[in-house]
Parts: C-alpha cells; structure tokens; sequence
C-alpha cells in the first residue's frame, strides 16, 4: 500500500517535469505540428469575431485582401479594385478558383458572404457601413456605403468568401445551413468549405484538428509546402514549451514570457517576437453593479491597478503598460494618458464616493486565451483587495468563457481587443459604444457603459476625411475615456512564436497575430 | 479510599504501564522513529501555530505585493529577507503560504481518515459479525467503491457542487468537500481489514461467552471485539493519513482540490509549475518538498507501528 502510493507520488512528480507526448505522424510529407494555447471554438467563421476564428479563417479561406507584414494590402481572392464615387468600390475578383467542395468561386459568394456577415451578431457592426454589395458579373462585385468611408479595403481583410452552394439549403434536422448559432450546434460550425489552402479533415474540439492541403488551391505561387497541419491545443504554458523542446511540435504560439529566454537560448529552436497592439483590459458592469455607474468608482478601481507591476512582473516586460485602448502609432493614441496607479487616491475617491468601507463582486476571466490572463486576473483580484474590494474570481477555457461572456455573467470581465481594422475607432464601436443590439455596437462591452457624447464624437470621426482632425477627434475621444474611467486599460500584450529551426515562421507571422500557414515553408 | 489504594498497588497507573510496554522499549530503540517523531511532531505545530508563526496572512489578498513576485529564498541571491523562502508568481510569501496550506493538507488528511475510519470500521464489523447476506451486501459494496478511483469520485462530485451550487460555493466549502470525497472515496481499506481481524475474533470464547451472558449484538461488537481489532486499524491509519494527504495533494494538483486562493499543499505546487524550467523553481520545490517529508514521517512511523503490533514480529 505504502508503495503503491509513494509510487503515485513518483508518477504525479513525473507528470510535473514531463510533457504531453503527442502522437508524432512519422511520413515523408511535410507536417506542420503547431501547438495553440486553444483551438478555435467554432468552424463557423462568422459565429465569433475573435483570434482563433480569424486564424483558422486564414487556413481554411481566402479574404479579398489581406495585410503584408508591412501593413500593406496584398490582393487575394480579389485582384484589383477601384474607387467609382465617394461611396462605390468595383473589385475584380480572381478567376479559377475553387472551393474544397468542388464548386466554383463566383461573385455571388461575396454577396452572399457579405450578407450573412451583415447577420452575424459578432461582425455586423463592422460591417454596417456597408450599405449593399451587388454582383455585377461573375468575376466583379461593386460594393456600396451609405457615408463615404475611407476604411473599406480594411474592412475587405475580414471578408472571406464562402461557399455559397454548399452553405445554402437545409441540414438533416431541417435548419437552414446558413444559420449562424452562437455557442451552439449549427450545420456551419460543424462543416466548412472554403477557398483556402488547407481542407479540415477531422475534427475533435478541444483535442485535436487535422487539416490537409487542398489539391486544386488556386495560389500556386505560393512557397508554402505544408501538406498536413495537426493542431493541437496545450493549455498548460510549460507543456507546449516543453512540447516545442521535445521535438513533439514544431511551432507553437503564444510562448510565455517567463520562458523567452529559454526558447531563446535553445539551439534547435527559434524565437519570433513583435511588439503587440492588441489592448487586455477589465470592464465594469455597470447593470450588474449599482457603484460602477458612480464615476468615482471606477476612477478608483483604476487608480488601484498597477499596469507597470503587472507587465513587468507577470508578463516580463513582455508588455506595454497601457491607460487606453490605442496602441502608439494609431490615430487615436494619445500620448497624454499614463498609467496612474496610486492606491492612496484610489482610497480617497472610494470614500468620497460612499464605499470606504468596499464591497463584494465578482469577476470572471479566460484562461487560455490571452497571455498569462489567469494570472493577471488573480493579480488584479489582489490589487483590488487594497481598497477593500473583495473579488470572487472565476477563471475559465475559452471555449466557456465567451459563452459567459456574452451572457455578462460577472461584474468584472476580461477582454483583450485588437483593432479588425487597424484603426482605433475599431475599439470604441465594440467596447465603449453604448450597447445596441440593432446595430451590434458595443457587442463586446460587457460593461454597458454609455456616454452617447462620446459615440457621436466617433461617428463624427468615422466620415472625417481630413485624417489630421480625425486623429484630434480619435484622441479626444480616448482621453474623455481616460477621464470617466470608462473600463480598466491594462497592457497591450507583445506576440512571441517559436518553432522548429527548420520551420521558417518569420516571413508569415504578422502584428494581427494571423499567421499564413498557407505560405509556410518547412525546410528539408 | 481503601479500595484505591489496593487497586494502585495491584495495577500499576496507566504511565507505568506504558513506560513498561513493549511499544516504548521497541520506540527508545528505533532511531528512525524517534526522527520521525520528531519531525512529525514539528511539522503539526507549525500547522497548527501557523497564523502565529507566519509572517504574513497568505488568504488576506491586501497585504500580496506584485512587485514582489517571484523573489528566491533567502540563499540565493536577490532575495528579500523579509520572504525568508521567498515568494510565488502573485506576490505571496512562500513560507506562510506553505505553513497555512500544510494546515490545509493535514486537516483534510486526518478529517478524510476519520471518515474513513467512521464508516469502515462500522461496516467491517457489521460485516464480519452479523455475517451472511449483510456480509456480502456490504463487501460487494466495498467491492464497487474500490472500482471507482477516488480520481473519478473527485470529479462526480466536484461537477455535480460546482453545477448545482456555483464555483464560488466550490472554493468556500472545499475543504469540507475534499475530505466527504477522499473519505467515500477509501473506506472499504478500512471495512476489509476490520472484517477480517472480526473474522478470526468472533469463534474466540469470550464473544462466545458474552453472547451467552445474553449481551446485545451492537455491545459485543463494539465493546469487546473491536479493542481486540484496533491494533491493525491503527496501523491502516497511519498509511490512510499518508494516503490522504497524498490524494489531497494529487486532486489539487490537477485543480480538482484546493483552489489557487486558499492554497494546500497540492495547489502550491501546482500554481508555480509554470515556473519550475524557467528559474523561479522554489515555487514549486519548496512546497513540494514538505509535502515529502510529512507523507514519509507518516509512512515511517506506521512501518515502525506495525512491525510492534505485529505479533509473529513480536520479540519481547
């Protein structure tokens, strides 16, 4: 008996130090074997606006146009594109493609895609300048907005055209298949058929997703010569590092900070890193919790929260400090705003306020979607303890996450944003804009707060064409933020990726975090 | 008064006694089990001294300074005196931590064996005595529960309290929880060793002869064969402390125990595993450690128990 246990002591102790072991695919074939921190929720691109969809979007789709590594646009399923008016953009699209059902890629894909873009509840507010698309001929779609709007190509990075044909009629059960069910069980998140270099050829959620290269890919230029992509989710941060060490992977993302060095110093591994513009941050509910519509509230949660200690700690100077939504460079960055922790006055306005003495509320946060997210929750949680907040926090996958998150199950919620368009007004429309279902403005404000004031500034600024004044009016607009302590701004997290020497991940990773592994070469 | 002072000269005091037995002689003999003893008996002070003997409150979240994270212990350097065995990821003070979760591991330990012991020992005996159907009732029941790992109970339960009552009723009432499980989890040791010691008593002639004085069942049971059985239950024990705190440490490991808050043992080592390849190795270590060398004192002490219990060891 003795033993047995001692013996269970050993094997637990062993567990600690050891990694995963993955089935390794031994074949002639290049297989690229990445290791996420998850995988996406979903097959349906259009159920949820988030990383890992957008990621699997790149894999399984094509988007009209897509960023370069240097912001530029790089034409894809559209070859060109010209301006018509003020409001009317005419794109060509490419011909001789095909989806991985067999059917052919036509206008009408784009406007159907378009269309049920417009019904997504995660994407319509993106979407919502456009007023109509129209489909001239089978290669030329013209698009039309209702205001002039200078962000349209942006916009034509998140447009991936699906399969019409094999997305229309009904499924088994009898639901449409074009339905698009959140956190759900609908035909589009099961199947997929897109223009894109890998086909999904098994599937088990949260375990493992098998893809394969698709034989008639229509970008026969391109360098890539991945045949099989397995992708396995490795939640723990020290596994998928000690997966990438052992050989079990060869490409892994993110790499946490505390084991940079590590991966860095490791001969047959190599380290990617750029510096991140994706902003974490913590809102308040204010429906939930009657203090947080008390301005003075926030101000003081706000002043309780050192950044600096959390990105340098935690995140290992992996991280810029953050007191706004835009990172620097973009229009809206204002160079005004700083962090202000200062625990003193974040007291004071506590009691001024009438909570001296504090009171209870929970949070909730992912804990495997953005980096170290469980354990800046929990720091929070302990910098909130000083004005006499007591937190009851919840960390969840977040395959559960989202689905609370959606349902505003908890008074403080974590959410990290990277801006879809690269434009800063991109952050006020999903995380401060009043909530409006309609509209699906602020369809990630978890904190229903709501200063109309505001919204109309960024409405204002969206039709600006002078891009001078816009900035004046994007900046404004985050430091009238910053002043109401609209939600808690925390750090815009830095990207790391580390592979195999033989795997050349340099030239496709990029800023938004959406790596083309269509374009991955895996060298002999 | 008269007849005290006859009964002290015929029976000597119960200190007398025990500095005359067996077990004394065999322990002033055994170095092993005096350095076990010794180390066991420091160990429960300082988990039971603990919010005297820490430096800091681990569960009072206002007083844990992120700045301070991931501070080594005294030795290395960079450290901080004021964290003699440094501090984890949060900001805790390592020492503290560990002296507060090893309060947590030891009362889970010994509140599960009580159970365990509460429940096993009742149904080996009813088992044992009564015999025939509630014999093989109660044994094929045993039988079932050893079936079950008291990994998969851990889960069942841990899902069906966390979906009926909520994760903040989980983490408030865990340790209660984690030893109703580790508990359910391993009482047929128990029920089996008391069966079958029951088993080799109930023929003897003085349950024969009770029985015959007409004494109930539940008398017989409890009052005279079960202090001819408690030599064994002792020695069962002593393993299921152990086992316990293993168990304990096991399910906190893997996030089903103790949560990141309240730390034990188990969800101390858990919650620096991160760290353990990247520098900051005491996290985990430290705890890890302690948690060794409390489950080896058990186990050696309980080796040294038996072998003075066992009577073919018996050379006195």
């Amino acid at each position: 008996m003795i033993f047995r246990k001692t013996l269970l002591a050993t094997v637990i102790g062993a567990t600690a130090m050891g990694a995963a072991l993955l089935p390794a695919t031994a074949s002639a074939e290049n297989t690229l074997r990445m290791a996420y921190d998850a995988d996406p929720v979903s097959l349906d691109i259009h159920e949820q606006l988030s990383g890992g969809i957008l990621q699997l979007s790149h894999m399984t789709f094509d988007p009209l146009v897509r960023w370069t590594q240097d912001l530029e646009f790089e034409p894809r399923l559209a070859t060109s594109w010209e301006q018509v008016d003020d409001t009317t953009m005419r794109m060509t699209l490419r011909e001789g493609v095909t989806f991985h059902s067999g059917n052919p890629f036509t206008a009408d894909d784009v406007v159907f895609t378009v269309e049920r873009l417009k019904q997504s509840p995660d994407f319509k507010a993106i979407f919502e300048p456009i007023a109509s698309v129209t489909a001239i001929d089978d290669t030329t779609v013209e698009f039309t907005t209702s205001k002039p709007y200078p962000l349209l190509l942006n916009l034509s990075t998140y447009i991936f055209p699906l399969d019409s044909q094999f997305y229309s009629g009904t499924d088994e059960d009898g639901d449409p298949k074009d339905e698009i069910v959140k956190n759900g069980n609908s035909y589009a998140s099961r199947h997929l058929s897109g223009t894109g270099p890998f086909e999904v050829t098994n599937r088990q959620q949260g375990v493992r997703t098998d893809f394969e290269r698709y034989d008639d890919y229509w970008d026969t230029e391109s360098p890539g010569n991945v045949d099989k992509v397995v992708l396995t989710p490795i939640g723990e941060n020290a596994t998928r590092v000690a997966a990438l060490l052992s050989g079990d992977v060869n490409f892994i993302a993110p790499v946490p900070p505390n084991d940079l060095d590590r991966i860095r110093d490791d001969e047959d591994v190599k380290l990617v890193t750029m510096s991140g513009t994706r902003i974490i941050t913590f809102q308040m509910d204010q429906n939930r919790v009657e203090a947080f519509k008390d301005p003075r509230v926030r101000q003081a949660f706000a002043y309780a929260i050192n950044q600096e200690g959390i990105a340098d700690r935690l995140m290992k100077g992996f991280a810029t400090p953050a007191a706004q939504l835009s990172p620097a460079g973009y229009a809206g960055h204002n160079d005004e705003l700083t962090p202000r922790y200062d625990v003193e006055k974040a007291k004071e306005l506590m009691a001024e306020a009438g909570y001296e003495g504090g009171f209870s509320i929970t949070m909730m946060a992912p804990n495997n979607r953005y980096v170290n997210d469980a354990k800046i929750a929990q720091a929070v949680a302990a910098m909130l303890a000083r004005i006499n907040v007591t937190v009851d926090l919840k960390t969840l996958p977040k395959a559960q996450y989202w689905g609370e998150f959606d349902d505003r199950a908890a008074d403080m919620m974590m959410i990290g944003w990277h801006a879809d368009t690269e434009d800063s007004a991109n952050f006020y429309q999903y995380l401060t804009e009043c909530p409006d279902p309609e509209t699906g403005a602020g369809q990630y404000n978890a904190g229903n707060y709501c200063n109309p004031e505001i919204d109309a500034l960024v409405a204002e600024a969206n039709v600006e064409v002078d891009l001078e004044k816009r900035a004046e009016m994007l900046q404004a607009v985050e430091k009238a933020l910053y002043d109401d302590a609209a939600f808690i701004p925390l750090h815009w997290q830095d990207l790391a990726w580390a592979s195999a020497q033989n795997v050349d991940i340099e030239p496709i990773v990029n800023v938004m975090n959406f790596p083309y592994i269509g374009d991955l070469v895996i060298e002999e | 008064m008269r007849e005290n002072a006859m009964s002290d000269t015929i029976v000597p005091g119960r200190w007398a006694r025990f500095r005359d037995s067996y077990l004394l002689y065999s322990f002033k003999r055994d170095l092993v089990a005096q350095l076990s003893l010794v180390l066991f008996a420091m160990l429960i002070f300082a988990a039971v001294f603990a919010p005297w003997l820490a430096p800091a409150n681990p569960y009072d979240l206002a007083q844990i300074d992120i700045m301070a994270s991931e501070l080594p212990p005294f030795w290395i350097d960079g450290a901080d005196p004021q964290y003699l065995m440094g501090t984890d990821a949060q900001g805790r003070d390592l020492l503290s931590t560990i002296l507060y979760g090893l309060r947590v591991s030891l009362i889970i330990g010994f509140g599960a064996v009580l159970m365990q012991a509460v429940i096993g020992v009742s149904f080996g005996l009813m088992a044992g005595y009564l015999g025939g159907r509630v014999d093989a009732f109660l044994m094929r029941l045993a039988d079932i529960q050893l079936s079950f790992s008291t990994l998969m109970v851990a889960i069942i339960v841990g899902a069906l309290v966390k979906a009926i009552f909520g994760g903040a009723t989980f983490s408030e009432y865990a340790v209660p929880l984690l030893v109703l499980i580790i508990g359910l989890a391993e009482w047929p040791q128990y029920a089996r060793t008391v069966r079958a010691s029951v088993l080799a008593e109930r023929s003897k002639e003085y349950v024969d002869a009770a029985r015959v004085m007409g004494l109930k069942s539940r008398r017989i049971m409890f009052r005279h064969i079960l202090p001819n059985t408690l030599s064994p239950i002792f020695v069962i024990s002593t393993v299921q402390v152990a086992n316990a705190i293993i168990s304990e440490a096991a399910l906190s490991f893997l996030g089903l125990g103790m949560p990141e808050t309240h730390p034990s043992l188990g969800s101390l080592i858990k919650s620096g595993f991160d760290y353990i390849q990247s520098g900051s190795w005491w996290i985990t270590l430290i705890p890890g450690a302690v948690l060794v060398i409390l489950v080896l004192v058990i186990n050696l002490l309980g080796d040294w128990l038996r072998d003075v219990l066992n009577p073919r060891l018996y050379k006195g």
